[in-house]
């Protein structure tokens, strides 16, 4: 497992991540590789920083110190970066949000299509093609005329992961993406990304579906107080944890 | 009953001075508010002295009343060279009154829209003027539409202010006739009406406007 | 005299609106009907309209109206109908069980009125009442179209009078826009302490 690793190119690099909110130290010098085509999972307690370093990876938070190298574009968290350089990174990364954050006044085939017309230049006609073909391919191509409202949490998830995926990312980057939905329609969504994961992409999604992280993660990381204290092979994780940290956590999770 | 007598006679000054109030406001509302969402976006601004000078501007226009402004703009004016008709002073001034007010409105509509959208868009690679355009100035215009319709009854209401800067809008009628017939109260009572008959329907008008978006959202 | 003007008439609103907005809450048929046609009337009218049928319209018939008391009056039946308004707003924010536990102690609606529901409505009222006190001060301004010696008369004479038109003007906003920073910063503070207390 970990040779397999050690041949794929490096798809994010993450080095030296720091983050404080007052005196609260939120992310402790985290270092992150993420290889291509590898689908990373991340867990730990609440609080831990999960979402935060994910966030650090498209910039969406910005890391007071660190590097950060997303497929050759590099942004340093201590120097002014323009515009452009953030726009370059984030062209390859997309995200889906723990609260799907669908734009309600659109209809779901506009919300798919904007950003390929806006951010790519694509124009409409074959923007909206393109739109159709995943909205097929997550299931839902005859909720395209209607309003997200209209959907119910897991199709509007589905909806989101598309509108991601539209602006052909070779990153995909999830936060908690089933954390708001009831467990049974979370498995609509988990489906999809499993699709997704088998395909190829590159992934990195923070969970506390524990099954997922187990089954389809190619690498397990687990944080705790803003630091990696465990990582690697997500079975082995899972039976033989190292870290008492670790452990703590996975039995309480797993005790549920 | 004597009172009802004299009404039809008043109408057709009344009227025409009705005219004059309603075009004074509508101009002033479409130059107004318009102005009053670049001071909203400019509120928002990264650049601290951008946003304090406007917050500043903003405070001022609220702070003065609309009186005070249509006397700068008339009466004060001249002095520096710059003359304008009543017609042209009270529109300047209503509008000028009108983009400080709404600014804020449209400041709470713009904000209400969920950062978590702004996210989205931003990771999705939209730059800052596109999400403003598409995402968050249509949700929030339509959030603040129920305000800005109460704001209009207002400003339609502050037209009547402009009798000061000789406009011959409703009051001016309404005491030019009263000054001639020597019956005030008729004449007044009367033009009071027409200012109800508008305001009062518009109010009504708000409150669905508000029930109906409550509704959408 | 402005901040007269306006205390004097924020006062008969405070305690007119009361009663009006009793009324329009009142179940028995006819008296509703009555305060909400008063109130939108009241506030469907530009207050300097109000001033002049007042004082030119009333004024001829009953000599004893001078400017100052038209305006005071006026101006006083004006807050009355908009704090009938806020004082709704903050009656439909209590929550019906503070109705209801006051009536299960065996207290009377009268009682329920005074100590338990009053005090509250009062406290919720607050913040929209300042905001409202800011914008009387402001139209405290057209009393001086019937007379009333308060800021923009001054303003007006000086302009006249001397070579510097636009000065006094812009002073005399400066004036108003000084006495309303400090009330809209406290108002501001104010909402945001008592929203504070309004957990979600």
């Amino acid at each position: 497992m970990q040779q397999k690793r050690l041949t794929k190119p490096m798809a994010i690099q993450l080095d030296s991540v720091a983050k404080k909110y007052g005196d609260h130290t939120v992310l402790n010098n985290v270092s992150l590789s993420v290889r291509e085509g590898e689908v990373t999972a991340m867990i730990g307690p609440s609080g831990a920083g999960k979402s935060t370093l994910l966030r650090c990876i498209n910039l969406l938070e910005r890391p007071d110190t660190g590097c950060i190298t997303v497929e050759g574009s590099q942004i340093d968290a201590g120097t002014n970066f323009t515009a452009k350089d953030l726009a370059a990174l984030r062209r390859n990364v997309g995200m889906v949000f723990q609260s799907f954050n669908l734009f309600p006044h659109l209809n779901v085939l506009r919300n798919v299509s904007i950003a390929q017309e806006r951010v790519l230049g694509r124009p409409r006609k074959d923007a909206d093609a393109r739109s159709m073909k995943l909205l097929e391919r997550v299931g839902l191509a005859d909720k395209a005329k209607q309003y997200p409202s209209r959907c119910s949490g897991g199709q509007q998830q589905r909806i989101a992961i598309a509108r991601a995926l539209a602006l052909d990312p070779r990153v995909m980057l999830f936060d908690e993406p089933t954390s708001a939905l009831d467990p049974e329609v979370g498995l609509e969504v988990l489906a999809v990304m499993k699709e997704l994961a088998a395909e190829g992409m590159t992934m990195v999604v923070v969970t506390h579906e524990m099954q997922f992280a187990r089954d389809v993660s190619d690498h397990l990381v687990v944080m705790a107080n803003g630091s990696i204290i465990e990582e690697g092979d997500p079975e082995q994780i899972f039976t033989n944890p190292v870290q008492p940290r670790t452990r703590e956590f996975l039995r309480a999770v797993l005790e549920r | 009953m004597n009172i009802l007598n004299d009404w039809p006679s008043f109408l057709p000054g009344l009227l025409a001075g009705l005219g004059v109030s309603v075009q004074v406001a509508l101009l002033s509302l479409l130059i107004g508010i318009p102005g009053g969402l670049l001071l909203a976006i400019g509120a928002g601004s990264k650049k601290k002295p951008v946003r304090t000078l406007i917050i500043g501007i903003v405070e001022i226009g609220r702070g003065t009343p609309a009186l005070v402004v249509l006397q700068i703009f008339y009466f004060g004016l001249p002095a520096s060279g710059l003359t304008l008709s009543s017609m042209g002073a009270s529109v300047v001034a209503l509008a000028a009154t009108t983009a400080a007010y709404t600014s804020e409105i449209l400041r709470g509509g713009l904000q209400a829209v969920p950062q978590g959208e702004v996210e989205a868009a931003g990771a999705l690679g939209m730059s800052r003027r596109d999400t403003l355009r598409f995402i968050v100035i249509p949700q929030g215009f339509r959030v603040a539409i129920p305000s800005l319709i109460g704001f209009a009854i207002l400003i339609f209401q502050a037209t009547s202010l402009a009798y000061t800067v000789a406009l011959p809008e409703l009051l001016s009628q309404a005491y030019s006739i009263g000054s001639t017939t020597f019956n005030y109260l008729s004449v007044l009572v009367l033009a009071g009406l027409m200012y109800a008959a508008i305001t009062v329907p518009a109010s009504w008008l708000t409150c669905r406007a508000e029930k109906r978006l409550a509704r959408h959202l | 005299m402005t901040i007269g003007l306006t205390v004097a008439a924020l006062g008969i609103g405070a305690l007119g609106g009361i009663p009006l907005a009793l009324c329009r809450r009142s179940t028995i048929p006819g008296i509703s009907f009555i305060a909400v046609s008063l109130i939108e009337i009241l506030r469907g009218i530009p207050p300097i309209v109000w001033l002049f049928i007042i004082y030119f319209g009333l004024g001829t018939a009953l000599p004893m109206l001078d400017p100052l008391t038209s305006a005071i009056i006026g101006l006083g039946l004006i807050s009355c109908a908009y704090m009938a308004e806020i004082y709704r707003g903050g009656l439909s924010a209590i929550t019906r069980g503070q109705w209801e536990a006051g009536e299960a102690l065996g207290m009377g609606r009268q009682s329920v009125l005074t100590f338990i529901i009053g005090p509250q409505v009062f406290r919720v009222s607050v913040p929209a009442a300042a905001s409202y006190a800011i914008g009387l001060l402001k139209d405290s301004s057209v009393a001086y179209t019937i007379g009333v010696s308060e800021i923009v008369y001054f303003a007006n004479d000086q302009s006249r009078q001397s070579s510097d038109a636009l000065g006094p003007f812009f002073l005399a906003a400066l004036v108003y826009v000084i006495m309303t920073i400090p009330c809209a910063w406290a108002t501001r503070a104010l909402d945001a302490r008592l929203r504070q207390k309004v957990a979600r």
